[in-house]
């Protein structure tokens, strides 16, 4: 049950808790440039070491981090491999057919580091920033799209329904599973094509409680008024101070930076 | 006269059918029903009974096959009218997980007021005074996956009482609960009728959770089929065991001591109190 707990918001009061969700959003969509424009291995790095320091400084003990990378750790050692194998150079060590080059290790790394901080990156983000700040914030960037006629309000109203669906989905996942288990049903046989049958048995039943969840949802939404309009309510949550224009410019400089390194 | 009755609930002949592929079900048939501001009332029935349909016609999520449904004079089934009657009649649904929307609780209470455009120092407000209604403030920056199901309908309440309606439909607020939570939300409904003023309309399929209601309105197959206090529904046993429905303990001890040829007080609701009056004679 403690899985899910990956990338909730952890209520603190650090400086990284307390910046503006949307300088947080703007540093994040920063990284997101920077780390892809870039294949700089030592900028890599020291961008790895700015996230950690963050990650420090938001007193997110490193513990819950690396429990939620173990999430990912088959991904990226994947990438990892993929790549160190399947990159053509000058060859160091011979697998059988296969050969783990110079050049694949290097793009190899690079790739693992740009995915550690972009994971970093939106676990930080998700972890120290409230849902409803979220939304906030994210309605606020995106609210110009308005005027070219895209719902904005209606974007942020079906993420803030994720945010508060997505543990209830996980939790219902489990005890379906259970409830299959029980009746004999085998989700790890070495049988690939019964194990797709098992995940399909909790797949409908899940569907099925999902389209009558989203059924009374919409009506208690309507009971209560619900328009759409843009939510002043959580906007006025939102408030730029002297830090957020600092590390904003800071941001901005890195990536620059990155951009010329690259 | 008045053309317009201002602080009533009237259903005037409203009948419900609902219309399906090749068939229709008739779910309520010839309601009259009039309730007023202030009241507490209970609606019973089994299953299929039709107070799922009767709560969502009162707030215009259903509208009436024919006859009218009047909110203080306004009818459900005109569009201008429905955000002012779904702002005097707010409702809480049966199951606590599809009816919060938010993330967070404190969002999830300000969702209604914030949808009636109210500036945010007042929707800050009312955030503050619903959540203390409730009992819940120091709930407020939680998620609500992780409160228990009665935390979970105390939210959904408080959200509904947020927007300040005058009258508050509960279909089967309780249903889900433990007997623990049940109570607890039961004594709240008592509070905001008695403290508030608010109107309450509370449907279960449970009679002891109806029990402090001052009119109980007995559905059957789409029909009124009895009506009255408490005391007067739960006297007839002939008429309940007719349509399967057993009357609480309290009201087979009630009547019990009446048939011994004392007089038992209406405003009895629990058995201890019973008791204690029955020392005193
Ligand atoms: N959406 C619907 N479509 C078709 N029939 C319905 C629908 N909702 C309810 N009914 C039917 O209307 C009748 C009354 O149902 P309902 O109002 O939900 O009763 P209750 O809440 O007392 O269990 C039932 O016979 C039910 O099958
Ligand atoms: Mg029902």
């Amino acid at each position: 049950m403690n899985d899910i707990k990956l990338g909730q918001y952890v209520h603190g009061y650090s400086l990284i808790h307390l910046l503006d969700p949307r300088t947080k959003i703007i540093c994040c969509t920063f990284i997101v440039i920077s780390i892809l424009s870039n294949h700089n291995f030592w900028y890599l790095l020291a961008y790895l070491g700015l996230i950690l320091a963050a990650i420090k400084y938001s007193g997110i003990p490193y513990k819950s981090i690396w429990r939620s990378m173990r999430g990912i750790r088959y991904l990226l050692l994947i990438t990892f491999l993929f790549q160190a194998v399947l990159t053509p150079g000058e060859g160091l060590i011979q697998l059988g057919a296969l050969s783990v080059t110079r050049e694949g290790l290097s793009i190899g790394l690079i790739n693992l580091l740009r995915l550690v901080i972009l994971f970093l990156g939106s676990i930080l983000l998700l972890m120290t920033t409230t849902p409803m700040k979220l939304s906030a914030g994210l309605e606020y960037l995106l609210l110009p799209l308005n005027k070219i006629k895209i719902p904005v309000q209606h974007f942020t109203t079906i993420i803030s329904i994720s945010f508060r669906f997505i543990p209830t989905l996980v939790e219902e996942s489990i005890i379906i599973k259970d409830a299959q288990r029980s009746r004999g049903a085998s989700f790890d046989s070495p049988k690939i094509f019964s194990n797709i049958k098992s995940y399909l048995a909790i797949l409908i039943p899940l569907l099925a409680s999902s389209m009558l969840r989203a059924e009374e949802l919409a009506e208690a939404m309507d009971s209560r008024c619900y328009g759409g309009n843009p939510n002043q309510y959580r906007m006025q949550s939102l408030k730029y101070r002297r830090v957020d224009i600092y590390l904003i410019i800071f941001m901005t400089m890195v990536l620059f930076m990155g951009l010329f390194l690259g | 006269m008045s053309g317009r009755a201002e602080n009533m609930i009237q259903l005037i002949d409203v009948s419900k059918e609902y219309k399906m592929a090749d068939s229709c079900r008739v779910a309520l048939q010839h309601i009259n029903l009039t309730i007023s501001e202030g009241e507490y009332i209970g609606i019973l029935g089994l299953n299929q009974s039709g107070k799922s349909t009767l709560a969502r016609l009162l707030n215009g999520l259903l509208k009436p096959t024919t006859g009218q449904v009047l909110i203080n004079g306004m009818a459900t089934d005109s569009p201008q009218e429905i955000r002012q009657i779904r702002q005097l009649l707010g409702m809480v649904f049966q199951n606590p997980d599809n009816q919060l929307i938010c993330p967070v609780v404190e969002e999830e209470i300000a969702f209604g007021p914030e949808n009636l455009g109210l500036p945010p120092e007042e929707v800050n407000k009312r955030v503050d005074w619903a959540l203390e209604l409730v009992g819940m403030q120091e709930m407020r920056y939680h998620a609500p996956h992780l409160l228990s199901g009665g935390q979970k309908q105390k939210v959904a309440l408080a959200s509904v009482l947020a927007m300040q309606p005058r009258y508050l439909v509960l279909d089967e607020p309780t249903s889900m609960l433990d007997p623990l939570s049940r109570r607890e939300i039961l004594e709240h409904l008592c509070r905001i009728n008695q403290e508030n003023h608010i109107t309450i309309i509370l449907i279960s399929h449970h009679p002891e959770d109806l029990l402090d209601a001052k009119r109980l309105i007995l559905l059957h197959e789409g029909s009124i089929y009895m009506q009255g206090t408490p005391k007067e529904v739960f006297k007839d046993m002939e008429k309940l065991k007719a349509i399967g429905l057993k009357r609480p303990g309290l009201y087979q001890l009630i009547q019990q001591v009446e048939e011994e040829g004392y007089r038992i007080d209406d405003n009895i609701k629990t058995i201890p109190q019973l008791v204690e009056m029955i020392c005193r004679i």
